[in-house]
């Protein structure tokens, strides 16, 4: 059993009580599981620097992560300045409201030609343009959604394109490393895909140093959340094909 | 193995048409809500909102067609009453059909 600090349980947030390393039918979830299983992306953080102590040790969960090849195909920039961020804001929201003006047809004064266009683009994008974020850049341009929700603190992380074999799996990997040491140490996170759209202009890309071989993937916010945003939550359950003795089972 | 039909696999939905669409959506128990206000702030979809005075503020649903809602539960991780939640994953069907999924539920234990 894991004892919990009276500043845990101040908080509200005993850890697991589930023991670690070892597992019994039905046990109560350990502490890394618990923090797994209640993460939720934060999207409104208190005005309030994270210590840069605090920032380097989430950054060394990153740096301990697997990676194809152990080639860490990863670099971070670390931003926590107000302005920058702001400023960073401001321009992807910008390029928002040109790709709303531009394919939303619902509103575009472009009428019959933004459906064409947008019907074009999804073809040629059905990832970045599914619903979804299609909905988001909607949301972002009309100011209804932040890009950083008011984190005092986002890592950016690049890829080195030399990596070995898929080096934006190890992306993936490290930093969700991170995301999962910054709850556990009291913090909030959010992955931030929106900063895709720094590619639309030069700007951000000289100032954050991304040239080849680096390329920018992803976002991470971070900063101490507003209210108690973790916890855990229903989520679709998937069909999971089972092969064991010689037969196919279907379990979920 | 074909999971969609190849007409399945040409249509993109109009991603305004519930009739082709189903957006996520979110179920609110009025008995428990006491519009405090912290799912409408942190919903990424923009699709909460609160309305009334007094005793009477409630969390409601944008009133949308389809609404940005991606069910991810995360208004329901916040409250502090379990007054809301997800009621069905997203499924926009044609190209982006929902495949292998089942109902929403908590993590399990075993
Ligand atoms: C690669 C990636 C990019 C994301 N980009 C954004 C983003 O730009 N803005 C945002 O608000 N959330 C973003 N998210 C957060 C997802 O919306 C979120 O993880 C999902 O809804 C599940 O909710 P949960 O993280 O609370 O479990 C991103 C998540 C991932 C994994």
């Amino acid at each position: 059993m894991t004892s919990t600090s009276v500043e845990e349980k101040k908080r509200g947030r005993k850890a697991g009580s589930g023991e670690m390393y070892t597992w019994h039918e039905g046990m109560d979830w350990n502490p890394v599981e618990k923090v797994i299983l209640e993460r939720r992306s934060v999207r409104k953080y208190r005005d309030e620097q994270v210590p840069e102590k605090l920032v380097r040790r989430v950054l060394e969960a990153g740096r301990f992560a697997p990676s194809a090849g152990n080639s860490q195909p990863w670099r971070f920039v670390v931003v926590r300045d107000r302005d920058m961020l702001d400023e960073m804001e401001k321009y992807v929201r910008l390029r928002c409201r040109v790709l709303k003006f531009m394919l939303d047809w619902e509103s575009s004064p472009l009428g019959r030609l933004s459906w064409l266009l947008a019907q074009a683009y999804i073809r040629l994008m059905p990832n970045k343009l599914h619903p979804i974020p299609f909905g988001a850049i909607r949301l972002i341009a009309d100011g209804k959604l932040k890009l950083f929700h008011g984190a005092p603190t986002v890592i950016f992380i690049l890829e080195d394109v030399r990596g070995v074999s898929k080096p934006q799996v190890d992306i993936g990997i490290c930093g969700q490393n991170m995301v999962l040491a910054a709850h556990s140490l009291g913090l909030g996170t959010c992955w931030v895909g929106f900063v895709e759209l720094f590619k639309f202009g030069t700007k951000w890309k000289k100032k954050l140093g991304i040239g080849w071989p680096y390329r920018l993937i992803e976002a991470i916010a971070l900063g101490y959340p507003v209210g108690r945003p973790d916890g855990m939550v229903a989520r679709e359950l998937h069909e999971i094909d089972w092969w064991e003795g010689g037969r196919k089972r279907t379990v979920f | 193995m074909f999971y969609l039909a190849i007409k399945e696999i040409l249509t993109i939905p109009t991603y305004n048409d519930p009739g082709t669409c189903r957006a996520g959506r979110v179920v609110i128990d009025h008995e428990r809500c006491n519009g405090c206000g912290d799912c409408a702030l942190i919903c990424p979809g923009a699709c909460l909102y609160v309305a009334g005075v007094g005793k009477d503020r409630k969390a409601y649903m944008i009133d949308k067609a389809v609404p940005d809602c991606m069910s991810c539960n995360d208004c329901a991780a916040i409250c502090k009453r379990g007054a809301i939640r997800a009621e069905h994953g997203y499924d926009f069907g044609g190209f982006y059909k929902a495949l292998h999924r089942a109902e929403m539920v908590p993590p399990r234990n075993f």
